[in-house]
């Protein structure tokens, strides 16, 4: 080995130390690192699995409190009780919300997170995290314990200060109805401590601009591959898949299923798919050559281009690996090794595979009808406040009595 | 990580806190929050907990623990502080923090301490591992200096205060240029630029090396306009030829034209570094952010690699009374649970 590529090796090392004998870390991996990762990456599966757990602990007790609630209204009363006992009985007049009508609810109110933030004039990000931290708060909580309307808003303020956008409290319920400073402060708390204490989300924006770039350097240069595309079509290809982006992916739930690079290829794909699957074909199925470069001279250009490939690589998403914790990691390093046509085409196929996944997904987004959603929300009212229900019961019961 | 268990919003009783982590005595009071030494009941660890005041400000959550909360979960490193645990206590919301007893600004200013050019060497690569880990996962610090790098009982140096951390990534967005203490705040903050990188970052640890050679502050501007002056007058005005556009920056002022100092100035000022020392330093204080290196740039630079090697972390110089009074203090608790 010459004394130049000793110094080298020995100043690779500061860079990664302690982690001196591994491979370079990738963006990939530094992904895998992230609580994005950790805490919030489900499987479908799990993620429903979660959201029903949640349904369930909020009808338990919301059941609870029915229950105590009617027995003391009974003890005030038991005669009006045990007259109109068909009518006044718990069975009868429990009030919950099923899983489905709260993941109708719950989308309903994150859809209204839009308008709130166009009307403060909040850059794509905040909303992007008050919706991520509106979905988290419900993965462990449910409507029936903390009613939406305050979780949404209170979303909204924190993703604000997160993400930098500061805006005081004053001016902020100054726009909103019917609420007030401290319906928003006391929830601050209870917000962050569901988020368990983790703030930073990673969007699918950062590196779809990363495609973009990467788009331009493999399709335009050093000479156009498709007589038809050049930068001002991949220009415009980037903004509509910004676009959708904004339409489809704040509303869905592919932000828990897939990693932000997967995502933004979604949506080029989306949009372009004759474009985007010819930079795909040709990052996995071409460039067997340039791959071979990458492994063995670490330098320069090639650095970054083999950077990208890892990002692309990530695709082995998080949906697909059931043990993800150790699993992706050889995921990673096996693609590394095997550079044979076959696993090429395997990665590719993998990829697009998931890619097509997480365009359905995120084109599921169901919407409800006003009155649906009416009387989900009459429902959601008298889960949380029993006492309302059973006294309006009494008072017709009643009513009806003295009028026949 | 949260280790909490918190994933339905309910608040951990004080007790259960106070059987997890045994809070001693309180070490320092900063803005939002005050800190208190302890251990953790399980491995007997010295820990520091960060109380955050909240319900005090009229705004919620103050924006500075935020921040800290927010970047301190997500990198973990060597070179930078360790958030251990986070919890809740009503209305209180914890950090529990790896226990650094010292920081390198006791050091620099402890004159009876010897630094060693292997020494600075090994605290400048430390602290550049540090920014690098946070610069790749695209966050900036904002606000480096002697006072936020502590040292651990190991040796080892520690980033430590997230309050003013960013991140940075979506192109064209709006920065505030109101960051940095002022004696490491670099040209293009001083000149107001709404957009800028890591560059910002690399800047402070150059006048932080610049520091540690001269175990005095290098560039103390006494207020923001004495900074400009400061700085220009060690490293030269900027100019349309060093640096393309610069007078466009929102408090460019045709100031006082300063020339950039000679080598041989430089080799006077710093009188015990070597060439690829002076190399290095002028990199990383480039006038011209797109010119200064970037951290990986400056983990591969030679002067790593060249002689001396830097000290072993274990090594370098401590705090001499600090340590003492710390086995002092371990002492008397033995001796209290006996
Ligand atoms: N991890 C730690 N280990 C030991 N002591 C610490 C630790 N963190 C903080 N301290 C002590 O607590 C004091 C207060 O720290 P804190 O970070 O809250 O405020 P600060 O940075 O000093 O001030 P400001 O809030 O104005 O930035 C510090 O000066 C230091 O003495
Ligand atoms: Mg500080």
């Amino acid at each position: 080995m010459s004394v130049g590529t000793e110094i080298k090796r020995e100043a690779e090392e500061n860079v990664e130390q302690p982690e001196a004998k591994k491979k370079r870390i990738s963006n990939d991996d530094l992904f895998r690192r992230s609580t994005q990762f950790e805490i919030w990456s489900y499987t479908q599966e799990s993620l429903d699995k979660t959201k029903r757990a949640a349904n369930a602990a909020g009808a338990k007790i919301a059941t609870q409190k029915f229950n105590e609630t009617f027995e003391t209204i009974e003890k005030e009363q038991p005669e009006v009780f045990q007259t109109h006992n068909e009518t006044l009985n718990k069975d009868k007049l429990l009030t919950l919300l099923s899983f489905e009508e709260e993941a109708k609810y719950l989308n309903y109110y994150t859809q209204n997170i839009i308008p709130i933030a166009k009307f403060f004039k909040m850059p794509t990000q905040v909303k992007l995290t008050a919706v991520s931290f509106f979905r988290k708060f419900y993965l462990s909580n449910s409507v029936m314990q903390y009613h939406p309307k305050n979780i949404m808003y209170t979303s909204v303020f924190l993703a604000a200060k997160s993400e930098n956008y500061f805006i005081s409290i004053d001016s902020f319920i100054k726009a909103l109805k019917d609420t007030e400073a401290k319906d928003i402060l006391d929830l601050e708390f209870i917000i962050l401590q569901s988020l368990q204490f983790t703030l930073l989300v990673h969007h699918a924006f950062r590196p779809l601009y990363g495609f973009f770039l990467d788009f331009q350097a493999v399709l335009l240069h050093p000479s156009p591959l498709m007589y038809d595309v050049s930068v001002n079509t991949l220009g415009s290809l980037y903004d509509k898949a910004k676009t959708w982006l904004n339409d489809n992916v704040v509303l869905s739930e592919v932000a828990f299923l897939f990693t932000p690079p997967q995502i933004a290829l979604a949506a080029m794909y989306e949009v372009d798919k004759r474009i985007t699957d010819r930079y795909l074909k040709r990052k996995f199925l071409k460039e067997h050559h340039e791959l071979d470069a990458i492994k063995e001279e670490d330098s320069g250009v090639k650095k970054e281009d083999s950077e990208v490939i890892e990002k692309i690589e990530s695709t082995e998403s998080v949906e697909n690996g059931e043990d993800k914790k150790d699993g992706e990691n050889e995921t990673a390093n096996e693609h590394k090794e095997k550079s044979t046509v076959e696993s090429q085409r395997e990665q590719y196929e993998t990829l697009v595979r998931t890619i097509r996944k997480c365009i359905k997904i995120a084109k599921q987004v169901q919407t409800s009808s006003r009155e649906e959603v009416k009387e989900i929300d009459r429902k959601c009212f008298y889960a949380l406040n029993p006492k309302r229900l059973i006294e309006k019961q009494v008072k017709k019961v009643t009513k009806e009595a003295t009028t026949s | 990580m949260a280790t909490t268990s918190t994933t339905t919003a309910k608040t951990v009783p004080d007790s259960i806190v106070q059987n997890k982590y045994s809070k001693d005595r309180k070490v320092g009071e900063g803005t939002y929050a005050v800190v208190y030494l302890g251990n953790q009941v399980s491995t007997k660890r010295r820990i520091a907990i960060k109380e955050i005041k909240t319900g005090i400000f009229k705004d919620g959550l103050d924006m500075s623990a935020i921040r800290e909360v927010k970047y301190l979960q997500e990198l973990k490193h060597p070179n930078v502080i360790e958030l251990v645990d986070v919890f809740s206590t009503t209305n209180n919301l914890n950090l529990v923090l790896e226990f650094l007893p010292c920081d390198l600004e006791v050091l620099i200013k402890d004159t009876s301490i010897v630094f060693k050019s292997s020494d600075i060497k090994s605290w400048l690569l430390m602290t550049l591992r540090g920014i690098h880990h946070c610069h790749r996962n695209f966050i900036l610090h904002r606000d480096l200096k002697p006072n936020n790098l502590l040292l651990a009982p190991d040796g080892q140096l520690k980033i430590a205060d997230f309050g003013l951390a960013r991140s940075l990534g979506n192109p064209n967005e709006d920065l505030s240029s109101n960051v940095v203490t002022r004696w490491y705040r670099s040209p293009e903050l001083l000149f107001g630029a709404r957009h800028y990188t890591g560059a910002v970052d690399i800047w402070s640890i150059g006048i932080i090396f610049a520091e540690l050679m001269l175990r005095t502050p290098y560039l103390p501007g006494k207020d923001d306009v004495d900074q400009l002056d400061v700085t220009f007058r060690a490293l030269g005005t900027p100019t349309e030829q060093i640096w393309p556009n610069v007078s466009s920056l929102p408090m460019y002022n045709a100031l006082r034209v300063y020339p950039p100092p000679s080598r041989q100035e430089l080799r006077n000022r710093f009188s015990a570094a070597t060439e690829k020392a002076l190399d290095l330093l002028i990199s990383m204080t480039q006038l011209d952010p797109s010119r200064r290196c970037d951290s990986t740039q400056a983990l591969l630079h030679e002067f790593f690699t060249e002689n001396p090697r830097p000290t072993e972390p274990e090594n370098l110089p401590k705090k001499k009374e600090k340590v003492k009074s710390e086995d002092e203090l371990d002492e008397s608790n033995k001796r209290r649970k006996i």
